[in-house]
């Protein structure tokens, strides 16, 4: 069942897919193709954020992206979501190349970037609305998703009344709102404290196992990355660029308790941490 | 126990918060009757005197109708600084080129005294409502405009890739997000609007007399009635400070969303 660490590009593209033709033929949900990033600094000195980053990412899948600060997972994240344009490279979602941002990527953001204007419900059917959703209909959803992240009963509050972990559920809801086919979350529980964090990566996870989006999480946190993730992608910092592919081989449904005990996800966590430890050594590692 | 102290800090504040305004207004009037009364000169009436006036100033047709005509620019002018100056600044905002191009001509019109552009500007539309209005319009425009600048400036970034990912165009995030998320900047811009709409309104007419309060102001002060010209400062004083207040409640109930739960007592700034 556990398969150790293997290196990146050393997985062909026929493991990468489902067995059957008719798998092998559709596309990979997402598919970032020599992706690289540079940025202008104060000094007007270009300075390579990404380089040459390849990923192919399978409809449904959970995959982490790991890598100390500053090494543009957040960057490559933007770039698939749209808001960023990479200087080279690009990135099809379903085959269809990314131009710009679209509902069929959900945002989630470390600093929930709720509209503070509208009430949780409102926030939770904006997009709806947006998209001409009638309002008995949206609120309907509305109060369905409201449910599901644990918020019934805080349709009415604003978000300057909601606690951190509160406003982050309210961001998940929002996002799923609009039925996005992937969700991209931005350290999401990065601004958490620990047992918050907990509460949420536990309800995340239930959410995801009963409609199996596909997900791309960044986190600088390896326990995290390994309890959630099928997959977890470790960058190396300056430029940044794949380090490893570590295939997650733990058992589904995972439930935290028993997982903590368990010495194959222990062995994940540690070979992780190591593998990002000696990260510096590894700048000319191509 | 009673009520208001059982309520909390939120109640009392908003009772000292109007009690402290009125001891202020009457601790002016007492001082001014008293240096009035030492000073004894003619151009100087007693405090009693001048509110005696307010009524007569007030209740006769043509202070009335001169008041209102008064009003009546003003608002006009405040109305399309507004609707002029708020997506200006928002788009200037949020598009570094638009910025680029109309900061500096901002720039160089920011300290022109607006009033003193009347003479000029009389020359080109006349003495009358057409000319004192732009005048009010060009006073209000700047800080609205910098203002709604600041304030779309300042919108979060990932606030407005949320709604871009909900599938909104750059048009619609300027309406539904940008809009909103900068209310507060802009109401603030739009409060010191009002105050400089009602300044320039007196010295356009002062410049340009034909009517207005400020035309009956400056007329009495030729005439030596020193009782109206003060009781005709004290009506605009005394509307400004009503104005100002109607305009916090509106902006209170607009973005009541972004308040801390503090109250602040009525300014007049």
């Amino acid at each position: 069942m556990y398969h150790g660490l293997r290196k990146a590009g050393t997985r062909s593209k026929v493991e990468e897919a489902s067995p059957g033709a008719a798998a092998l033929a559709a596309p990979p949900m997402i598919a970032i193709e020599g992706v690289s990033q540079t940025f202008k600094t104060a000094g007007r000195k270009e300075h390579l954020a990404i380089s040459n980053v390849d990923l192919e990412i399978a409809d449904g899948a959970f995959v982490s992206i790991l890598g100390p600060s500053g090494c543009g997972k957040s960057t490559l994240l933007y770039i698939v979501g749209g808001f960023v344009m990479p200087t080279a490279g690009s990135v099809k979602v379903r085959g269809r190349a990314v131009t710009g941002p679209g509902p069929d990527r959900g945002p989630v953001f470390q600093e929930f970037a709720l509209f503070p204007w509208k009430t949780v419900l409102g926030n939770v059917t904006y997009g709806l609305r947006q998209q001409g959703v009638p309002r008995f209909e949206a609120e309907e959803r509305g109060h369905k998703l409201l449910a599901m992240v644990g918020l019934k009963g805080f349709e009415a509050f604003y978000p300057k009344e909601l606690s951190g972990g509160m406003k982050q559920r309210v961001a998940i809801a929002r996002t799923l709102a609009y039925n996005p086919s992937v969700l991209l979350m931005d350290e999401p529980f990065g601004a958490l404290d620990a047992h918050t964090r907990t509460r949420l990566q536990n309800d995340l996870l239930e959410i995801w196992e009963r409609d199996r989006k596909t997900v791309l999480f960044v986190t600088h946190a390896v326990d995290e990355a390994v309890y959630l993730s099928d997959k977890v992608i470790v960058m190396s910092r300056s430029p940044g660029r794949i380090k490893q592919v570590i295939d997650i081989d733990l058992p589904r449904p995972r439930r935290r308790a028993e997982l903590l005990l368990d010495p194959h996800y222990q062995k994940y966590v540690v070979d992780i941490e190591r593998l990002i430890e000696d990260a510096p050594e590894d700048a000319v590692h191509t | 126990m009673s009520a208001v102290a059982d309520d909390g800090s939120g109640r009392r504040g908003l009772s000292a918060g109007a009690f402290a305004p009125l001891l202020a207004c009457l601790g002016l009037l007492v001082a001014w009757q008293i240096g009035a009364m030492l000073l004894a000169t003619d151009s100087i009436p007693t405090a009693l005197d001048a509110l005696r006036a307010v009524p007569d100033v007030l209740l006769s047709r043509d202070g009335l109708i001169n008041i209102l005509d008064s009003i009546r620019r003003m608002v006009i002018g405040l109305a399309a600084a507004v609707v002029v100056s708020i997506p200006l600044g928002l788009v200037m905002g949020r598009a570094r080129a638009v910025a680029a191009f109309f900061n500096p001509i901002l720039m160089v019109i920011y300290p022109v005294p607006k009033a003193a552009l009347m003479p000029i500007i009389m020359l080109w539309l006349g003495v009358g409502d057409l000319s004192k209005t732009l005048v009010i319009f060009l006073a209000v425009t700047l800080p609205i405009i910098y203002h709604s600048f600041e304030g779309a400036k300042a919108v979060e970034e990932k606030m407005i890739w949320s709604g871009a990912a909900m599938g909104m165009s750059r048009a619609q995030i300027m309406a539904r997000i940008v809009l909103p998320a900068a209310l507060p900047e802009i109401l603030a811009g739009c409060r010191t609007g009002l105050v400089l709409a009602l300044i320039t309104m007196v010295t356009s007419e002062m410049i340009a007399r034909k009517s207005g309060a400020g035309n009956i102001l400056f007329n009495a002060l030729d005439m030596g009635q020193y009782d109206t010209v003060f009781a005709m400062i004290i009506v605009v004083g005394a509307l400004g400070i009503v104005l100002d207040a109607a305009f916090d409640r509106l902006r209170r109930f607009l973005v009541a969303w972004s308040e801390t739960r503090q109250d602040i007592p009525l300014s007049f700034s």
